[in-house]
């Protein structure tokens, strides 16, 4: 609200200035006084005196009502009759899109001039002919953006839904359409404003517009350009004035915009990445290839910073398989990202490291990361589709990775990706190279997304949720290639998923993390047989399989700028008692596993004597 | 391209029937044809004995308020403009039920029906989360006391532990309302628990229809058995031998002559290319459509 508050005010005072013109005791602007011709300021005229001795500070005041009514009139037709076209456009179809868009289309043929030399022939100069022309230039921006963004609302769920519990047509469009696509409309209006101001100036001009002796801005400036070698302050008034005019327009259209949008919360606070990370000598790991140790992700939001990843451990070891599960919000996406170098522009890594091979990925320069990216580390992403660039063959795509790390001839390169095709299970890789990502399927695209990761014998795949988006019946078969390739490779991957029964089929260790931490990790095997955190032990038990009804856990993840004080799980768990809400827990060894709860030890009991 | 093809169906009042199929099978086009806001092609559906094929406005208005969906995605699904208790109150607005003050009582009762709080009604969508934002899809659904129920996909979208919750909170609705539910989903492990009877579709056709626990304990059709085979089970002892389908599913747009499912069939043979098998009945209460279902069965 209050950001609405001072641009609105703005453009409100520019209104009423041009308003009060009336009633304020300004000089009369057509009154002429040839012996003050280009008169400086003085008492009486504070701006100074134009080419015809006629008060300038009058002239700007009587002059903004001539171009604001022009102005606001021609672009508030324009967008009432665009956006009403646009909706019925957008939302018939058939006839109706034929009739708003073609008229369009034929209106955006007509150069401007032309159009206002035509009608201003037709009707004679004058501010209503301005208007008319004005309207008329401006409605085919209206049109199209409402159309277009009419079109992509329909596709949303919630049109269907309000269709479905019957509303007619003309509800639909005003009350459930009309919001969603308001704020486009607003910047559109607020861009046509703008432009009518400087449209009616360059028209006036040129003539065609407001009739002299009448002042308005257009005019004055052009009157002030012949004189502009002797009295340059004449041209300035009348483009401060428009300047002032439309920035408080544009700024009020933002606003509006920000403000009809209940979702816009203030974009993320962009910071100068301070990555000065507190010097620790790099270690040698003889067993584990990745070692993340006490990676902590900050994000800073208005409300203040907050740490989606708090302190999280694992590692990995040569050929193994480890699966990081947690429900979304859980940080598991963001801590692969950390570890690939890939977190997004807001969020910056506070503390930890990520050994591979004994070198911290977190302190690298982006050059030597890159190189490192696509060759001993690689990733498998969700959507194969957005992940393919569309527009190139997809042989030609993993060729790319080849080339951008090794030194080879193209023969030798076609040879290798048409063998990397054949690895990760395509029929016909000499054809299927030849492809486009729209000419295969998801799993298929997935296929070719992995041949990528692998082109260059990675010692460390990450997959980000690579079987999500696919079906069951293909999503077997991908995961029985990852494996099979890590068998064949020796590569280690780390599979990050929110699918239990993946975990089961083909990790060796899980990582569970719940609201950024971890809460267990262990052998699969023995944490899903004998679960001992109670997030684990719930979360196994809400998988819906065999013949118990699943089991839901009741609540959601707390947000990241409201944990509990405690236990971060406590408010959800069953076991929890008063030491959980007001301690957080350390994370420990017990049993060969790690865990997160101080009543592990108390439960497993209680579990083995049930 | 035909989206379903020659599919014949029939729900009982009260029952709740689970449709089974991957994406591009044709489930959630099947689910809006049933409640008339995909028009068929060819054939009709009847709705309680009345046709919805040319039904004058009037008509379609009164019988609209019967029907209603539940959508997959719970951040599309929302107006995200509107406070959740205005996007409730919808469908009463729209029929002209209640009073004013009738309808925010209305709104109230149908948050506090489905787990939220009164209160929740001033909010904005994107106030809750997504296990939330299903409730207040269901909630708007519900409004106008409809009889028949389409879910397309509720779960999919949603946490394995926000699944079970809403899964417990349909199956709870639909007792106590009497409500007749069409359950779309792509896992048939989600279906078991909330379905009496099962689809599973195909390319744009049925593949197998019976009892949920009689497809769940013998699968007849080769897709079935695949489809069953092939999720990952938390349990090893549970894990069947995987049935690794050949191949990649053929476009809906270019299905394959004869069987559909012949292309990735272990079991196809010449034949399957040239006839379409009919739905067959098998056992006693499941139907099958497979030229080789003595054979493999």
């Amino acid at each position: 609200m209050r950001k609405v508050a001072v641009p609105a005010a703005l453009v409100a005072a520019v209104i009423l200035v041009a308003l009060a013109a009336p009633v304020l005791d300004l000089p009369d602007p057509v009154q002429q006084d040839i012996a003050r011709r280009l008169a400086g300021p003085s008492a009486d005229s504070p701006l100074g005196r134009d080419e015809f001795g006629r008060d300038v500070l009058s002239r700007l005041i009587w002059g903004a009502r001539a171009s604001l009514t022009v102005a606001f009139a021609s672009a508030g037709i324009a967008c009432v009759v665009g956006a009403l076209l646009g909706l019925v456009g957008g939302w018939f179809r058939g006839l109706g899109e034929l009739l708003a868009l073609r008229s369009m289309d034929v209106v955006l043929c007509f150069p401007p001039i032309l159009l206002a030399l035509l009608v201003v022939t037709l009707l004679g100069p004058g501010s209503s002919t301005l208007i008319l022309v004005l309207a008329i230039l401006f409605l085919p921006g209206f049109v199209r953006v409402t159309y277009a963004e009419v079109l992509s609302a329909r596709s949303h769920d919630y049109v269907e839904a309000v269709r479905a519990l019957g509303a007619g047509p003309l509800r639909i469009l005003l009350v459930t359409v009309l919001p969603n696509v308001a704020g486009p409309i607003l910047v559109q209006l607020s861009l046509a404003v703008a432009a009518a101001v400087v449209l009616e100036s360059g028209l006036s001009f040129l003539g065609l517009g407001v009739v002299p002796p009448e002042p308005s801005w257009g005019l004055m400036i052009r009157g002030a350009r012949s004189t502009m070698a002797q009295a340059p302050l004449l041209l300035l008034w009348p483009c401060v004035a428009l300047t002032f005019t439309i920035l408080a327009m544009n700024l009020l259209c933002d606003a509006l915009r920000d403000w009809v949008d209940p979702r816009t919360a203030s974009a993320v606070r962009l910071r100068a990445v301070d990555r000065v990370l507190p010097g620790l000598v790099p270690r040698r790991r003889n067993d584990a290839l990745l070692e993340v140790e006490g990676l902590t992700v900050e994000i800073d939001t208005p409300s203040g910073a907050i740490r989606p990843v708090q302190d999280v451990s694992f590692s990995v070891r040569a050929g193994e398989t480890v699966a990081i599960v947690g429900e979304s919000g859980s940080g598991k996406s963001l801590t692969a990202a950390a570890v690939m170098g890939l977190l997004p522009p807001a969020a910056r890594i506070q503390a930890g490291a990520a050994y591979l091979d004994g070198t911290d990925l977190l302190r690298l320069d982006e050059s030597t990361l890159r190189r490192l990216r696509g060759s001993a580390l690689a990733m498998v992403f969700q959507d194969p589709m957005s992940s393919l660039n569309p527009v190139h063959r997809t042989g030609d795509q993993v060729a790319e990775v080849i080339l951008a790390h090794r030194r080879l001839p193209r023969a030798v390169v076609r040879r290798e990706v048409i063998d990397l095709f054949r690895r990760v299970g395509i029929a016909d890789p000499e054809l299927r190279a030849d492809a486009f990502p729209h000419e295969m399927s998801g799993g298929m695209r997935q296929r070719v997304m992995i041949a990528m990761a692998i082109a260059n014998n990675p010692r460390l795949l990450i997959a980000d949720e690579p079987t999500t988006a696919l079906d069951v019946t293909v999503q077997a078969q991908i995961l029985d290639l990852l494996a099979g390739l890590r068998r064949q490779t020796g590569m280690a991957l780390v599979l990050i998923t929110h699918n239990l029964g993946v975990v089961a089929e083909i990790a060796d260790r899980v990582v569970v993390m719940y609201a950024g931490q971890v809460v267990e990790q262990g052998e699969t095997k023995a944490v899903f047989a004998r679960p001992m955190h109670p997030y684990t032990r719930a979360l196994l038990a809400a998988v819906p399989e065999g013949d118990e009804k699943p089991v839901g856990i009741p609540g959601t993840v707390p947000p990241p700028h409201a944990m509990p004080p405690g236990c971060r799980f406590a408010p959800r768990c069953p076991h929890a008692e008063e030491p959980c809400r007001t301690a957080p827990p350390v994370l420990r060894a017990l049993d060969g596993r790690v865990v997160r709860c101080i009543r592990a030890e108390a439960l497993l009991e209680q579990s083995a004597s049930a | 391209m035909q989206a379903v093809r020659e599919v014949s169906l029939a729900i009982a009042r009260g029952e709740a029937l689970g449709v089974v199929g991957k994406s591009g099978s044709g489930k959630s086009t099947l689910g809006r044809l049933l409640i008339g806001l995909v028009a068929p092609s060819a054939g009709d559906v009847l709705f309680d004995g009345q046709s919805l094929r040319g039904l004058a406005r009037p008509a379609w208005r009164a019988l609209r308020r019967r029907m209603q969906i539940v959508f997959q995605d719970p951040y599309g699904s929302l107006d995200p403009r509107r406070r959740v208790g205005a996007q409730i109150a919808d469908a009463l607005v729209i029929h002209d039920i209640g009073t004013m003050a009738e309808r925010k009582r209305r709104v109230a009762d149908l948050l506090r029906e489905v787990g939220l709080e009164p209160d929740h009604a001033r909010r904005f969508p994107h106030e809750f989360s997504g296990g939330q934002r299903q409730r207040i899809g269901i909630a708007r659904a519900l409004a106008a006391s409809p009889d028949f129920l389409v879910a397309d996909e509720p779960v999919s979208a949603l946490d394995v532990s926000v699944q079970a919750q809403i899964l417990a909170l349909l199956d709870g609705l639909r007792r106590r309302l009497g409500l007749t539910l069409l359950f779309i989903s792509h896992d048939l492990h989600v279906v078991r628990h909330v379905c009496d009877r099962v689809i599973v579709m195909y390319l744009g056709r049925i593949m197998e229809e019976g009892p949920t626990e009689a497809v769940f304990a013998s699968p007849a059709h080769p897709y079935t058995r695949a489809l069953l085979s092939a999720t990952p089970r938390l349990d090893p002892s549970r894990r069947t031998r995987r049935i690794l389908l050949a191949g990649e599913p053929p476009s809906p747009a270019a299905p394959p002559s004869g069987c559909v499912f012949r292309t990735r069939c272990p079991h196809a043979l010449p034949r399957c290319a040239e006839v379409v098998p009919d739905l067959i009945e098998w056992s006693s209460r499941a139907r099958v459509a497979c030229l080789r279902l003595g054979e493999i069965a």
